[in-house]
């Protein structure tokens, strides 16, 4: 067992963990953000998993829950407001690109990756970033309506 | 123009949004249950193998484990299967697929689940296997099933085929294949049980089917039906592969044994060998036609692997039958179909259900045929397509859904006319193909096809539906929300959904077959009558008012004198007497004796179509042979519009997931003798895959006995997608494929070979 220093949703958190699970399985285990999925088998392949390490996109199942000592992270638990969906979130209710909403989470926080660096995308750029998210229900057409939605939005409160 | 509505045809937002997106949803996996233990699954490594010993006890040594079980300690049934009783809970003697379930054990945590799992000894003796339905037919092939490897056979016919091809100008014969796709939603199958308050097994399912998931559980508990309660969770996808029971039986048996709580959570790679895929299948066709192109004659023979056990195979076989006409009048016909155990692991019901194997290869062959007459493809099926007073080959008759026709092929030319405007990129070569669509909606003539649901005003004036069929994503309940709200005259927000729950809900019967939004929202409309009669009797009752003298409008109770008074008035009073006012009614899908003749060759055909279509341009790689989809138009009856957003979000992901059937996906057997089994391997369409343009043209041609006009959408949009795509590809390069995956090495190899 080691004894790991962590930032989740800005919470700061001492937590003990074996060293050779993965950060997929700390966060869902041991901290309850059932909000990030396994889709994949943890194998890397679904996006599913996704959440943002020191503000960069990574598959948490890929990351062992050691690496992220010392660093934050933040889910799709962290991206609301207290009781108001992120733009982000409300685009993707309002576009209808949420169906069984198993890929959601993490297709979310791929779109809000995308438009904290790139704030008017193409769609093609949109394609780009949400493509290491597997979705079986929406054929992602609607998701890339809700990105251009979410991004007039945002644009609109800055 | 329809007329004015408050909420059909508008694209409200889901209920359930909210709590997906922000990843409050709660999926079977993430119910919080104190002291849950983990269950897993032993599975055969066998193809095929005999069982000639297995020792739990070195597992059950193991710290952490509670239990090992194995077919001995199953008290009830030892053996199911949804229409054929031929899949036992835990093998016995023989394992008949890899990844077919020996052994339970149930565990602490994770690390003793894995431990348990390699401890545990097992003999088996290997057995020759067969994969290919055609050879599992002949003469000396390894038998999977005592009563032979021939499940069921389908042999329907119309007009004479003799007298058909003798008066042919031109026949073709062609064979096509098509593989095993998984329905790779991505919320693998999970199930949890446990005991509620009061001591009852409880089983959580992610399930099309939670009401016949009870039975299975309780026959193989040894209980009676009402012993078990059955509750469903937030479903992360189904395409049909969640209407089978396996897992849900092995966690309420596991529970009901250990009396702990144990959630079952398959593995990626335990989807793909043990829960039902779509039947790869061999289609050979010979076909007959005037020199005008008039189609005349048309056989035949098809072979599907349903693998190691039946699921939904037989149903599947029959459907596929039938879809085999396509959208098309054809005097001479027969259809053989033999649905054939192998070794493979089992198909059963997937989106489309036979449809869109038969639609490969009947889109195809129209395709061929055209080309060798030299005729334009649309032309072909123009001269062709079914009419009103037709009647299928099943003999049942078309009716007026085929008047859609003309306008999905006049759509289609447009877009195919534009679409051929598009330039190719630099190294690439353009083509533009299209296919037609029939699919079915409902179960099938006779069989019990029908659905109900109660509906209530809680105190405050909120409507409250109980839907006896879950929701799987593709949202079915907001559909049923909005006919509710507009049939009883109030906001689709003050409209609630209770998910199903066997203690309070009624039995809904199945999510499946397109057919929810028609029954459902049927039921509902029946159910909001009677509720208004309910809430005008306690309306009268209350106000000492004769019932006649008043009247429901809009949410409102009219008094004799004009006044309105809102429903919620009434519905507080009813609590405080404690009455609930509520109404329940049952929908069964109508079979009009005028539709049906007294012979059906075939047991159970289907009553209710529609068509659609689907057009691609694709850009060809002549070097590489990749195929990228770079517009797609999709042309679909649906009836009428409940839910915008929600009807094209079907025809869309049926459609994208159609893209994957045509280009990438086969669980297929590698050189190493294992199945492809991994996300790694199996590659689904990605973001970066869809068309850069996607149309979805929505036509509305009522369907009279629907809700509203509405006719089932659900599988439709994928249907014409893989012959449209190869199609499109043989305008490109030339290329005819007549097997899917249509990969680039195929192409590639084709062209070479010239
Ligand atoms: S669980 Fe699939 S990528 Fe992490
Ligand atoms: S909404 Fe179901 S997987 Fe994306």
């Amino acid at each position: 067992m080691l004894t790991i220093e962590i930032t989740v949703n800005g919470t700061y958190q001492q937590i003990q963990t074996a060293p050779n699970r993965s950060l997929l399985d700390l966060l869902r285990d041991d901290l309850g953000l059932t909000g990030v999925k396994d889709a994949c088998g943890q194998e890397g392949e679904c996006g599913a998993c996704t959440v943002l390490l020191d503000g960069k996109l990574v598959n948490s199942c890929l990351v062992l829950a050691a690496q992220a000592d010392g660093r934050e992270v933040t889910t799709i638990e962290g991206l609301q407001q207290l009781e108001r969906l992120h733009p982000i979130q409300q685009a993707f209710v309002e576009a209808g690109a949420v169906q069984c909403g198993y890929c959601t989470p993490g297709a979310i926080l791929s779109a809000y990756d995308l438009l904290m660096h790139t704030p008017h995308p193409s769609d093609e750029q949109i394609r780009e970033a949400l493509s290491g998210n597997l979705c079986r229900c929406t054929g992602y057409t609607k998701m890339v309506a809700a990105v251009h939605h979410a991004e007039k939005e945002l644009s609109h409160a800055s | 123009m329809p007329p004015e509505t408050i909420t059909i045809g508008k694209s409200e937002a889901r209920k359930d949004g909210w709590t997906k997106a922000s990843g409050q949803a709660l999926y079977v996996g993430d119910i919080p249950i104190k002291h849950v233990c983990i269950g897993a699954v032993l599975r055969s490594p066998h193809h095929h193998a005999r069982i000639l010993a297995i020792d739990p006890s070195p597992a059950q040594m193991i710290p952490g484990v509670v239990a090992v079980i194995t077919a001995k300690d199953i008290p009830g049934e030892k053996i199911h299967g949804p229409l054929v009783q031929d899949q036992p809970v835990l093998a016995m003697d023989i394992v008949r697929h890899m990844g077919e379930p020996i052994a339970l054990v149930v565990t602490e945590d994770k690390t003793a689940a894995e431990k348990a799992l390699a401890a545990i000894q097992v003999e088996y003796e290997p057995l020759p296997a067969v994969f290919d339905a055609e050879k599992a037919l002949q003469p000396g092939a390894p038998q999977v099933h005592p009563g032979g490897n021939l499940l069921c056979e389908y042999d329907v016919s119309d007009g004479d085929l003799q007298e058909g091809f003798s008066q042919a100008e031109v026949i073709l014969e062609e064979t096509f294949q098509v593989p095993r796709i998984s329905p790779a939603y991505l919320e693998a199958e999970s199930s949890l049980a446990y005991f509620d308050e009061d001591g009852t097994l409880t089983v959580v399912v992610s399930s099309q089917k939670p009401f016949d998931d009870r039975h299975h559980i309780a026959m193989t508990c040894g209980l009676q039906d009402e012993q078990v309660r059955v509750k469903s969770a937030v479903v992360g996808g189904a395409f049909g592969g969640k209407e089978d029971s396996e897992l849900h039986i092995l966690a309420g048996l596991a529970a009901w044994i250990t009396k702990r709580p144990v959630r079952f959570l398959n593995n990626r790679w335990e989807s793909f060998l043990a829960h039902p895929k779509r039947h790869p299948a061999t289609l050979h066709y010979k076909l007959g036609a005037k020199a005008d192109g008039t189609l005349i004659a048309l056989e035949a023979l098809v072979h599907m692997d349903t693998g190691a056990y039946a699921s939904y195979g037989p149903a599947v076989g029959g459907l596929l039958t039938e879809m085999v006409q396509g959208a098309y009048h054809i005097p001479n016909l027969r259809v053989l179909t033999r649905v054939v155990y192998t070794n493979s692991p089992y198909s059963g019901a997937m989106r489309g259900f036979g449809s869109p194997q038969a639609h490969f290869a009947t889109e195809s062959m129209l395709d061929i045929l055209a080309s060798r007459l030299a005729m334009d493809p649309l032309e072909l099926r123009r001269k062709n397509i079914l009419q009103p007073e037709d009647h299928f080959f099943t003999r049942v008759q078309v009716g007026d859904t085929a008047r859609s026709l003309p306008l999905i092929l006049a759509h289609a030319d447009q877009a195919r006319q534009r679409l051929r405007q598009l330039p190719a990129a630099p190294g690439k070569q353009s083509g533009v193909g299209f296919a037609l669509s029939l699919q079915s909606m409902g179960l099938g003539h006779r069989v019990p096809d029908d659905s109900t649901n109660r509906l209530e005003w809680s105190p405050e004036g909120r409507l409250i539906v109980y839907l006896g069929s879950p929701e799987l994503g593709q949202g079915m309940q907001t559909a049923v929300e909005q006919i509710a709200a507009e049939t009883l005259g109030i906001p689709y927000q003050i409209v609630d959904t209770i998910d199903v729950d066997s203690r309070i809900s009624p039995n809904g019967g199945v999510t499946c077959a397109s057919r929810m939004t028609y029954l459902l929202g049927n039921s509902v409309i029946l159910a909001a009558h009677k509720l208004t009669e309910e809430t005008l009797n306690y309306a009268a009752r209350t106000l000492n008012l004769p019932r006649a003298k008043l009247e429901y409008r809009l949410g409102q109770v009219i008094l004799p004198d004009g006044r309105q008074m809102p429903v919620s008035e009434f519905c507080g009073r009813a609590a405080e007497d404690g009455i609930v006012l509520g109404a329940s009614a049952t929908f069964s899908f109508p079979y009009p004796a005028e539709r049906t003749p007294e012979h059906l060759p075939i047991g159970m055909p289907h009553m209710m179509h529609a068509f659609g279509a689907n057009v691609v341009r694709v850009e060809v790689d002549p070097e590489l042979g990749t195929v990228e989809v770079k517009d797609m138009v999709a042309i679909h009856d649906v009836g009428r519009v409940i839910n915008r957003a929600g009807v094209e979000g079907q025809v869309e992901g049926g459609a994208v997931m159609a893209m994957g059937y045509a280009l990438y996906e086969d669980v297929c057997l590698k050189e190493n003798q294992r199945w492809v089994d991994s996300f790694t391997e199996y590659l689904i369409p990605t973001a970066r895959d869809i068309p850069e343009n996607i149309e979805v043209i929505l036509l509305e041609l009522p369907e009279l006995s629907g809700p509203f006009g509405v006719k089932g959408i659900a599988e439709m949009g994928l249907v014409p997608v893989a012959p449209a795509i190869a199609n499109a590809v043989f305008e490109a390069v030339g290329v005819r494929a007549r097997e899917l995956p249509i990969t680039p090495e195929k192409i590639a190899l084709s062209l070479v070979e010239g």
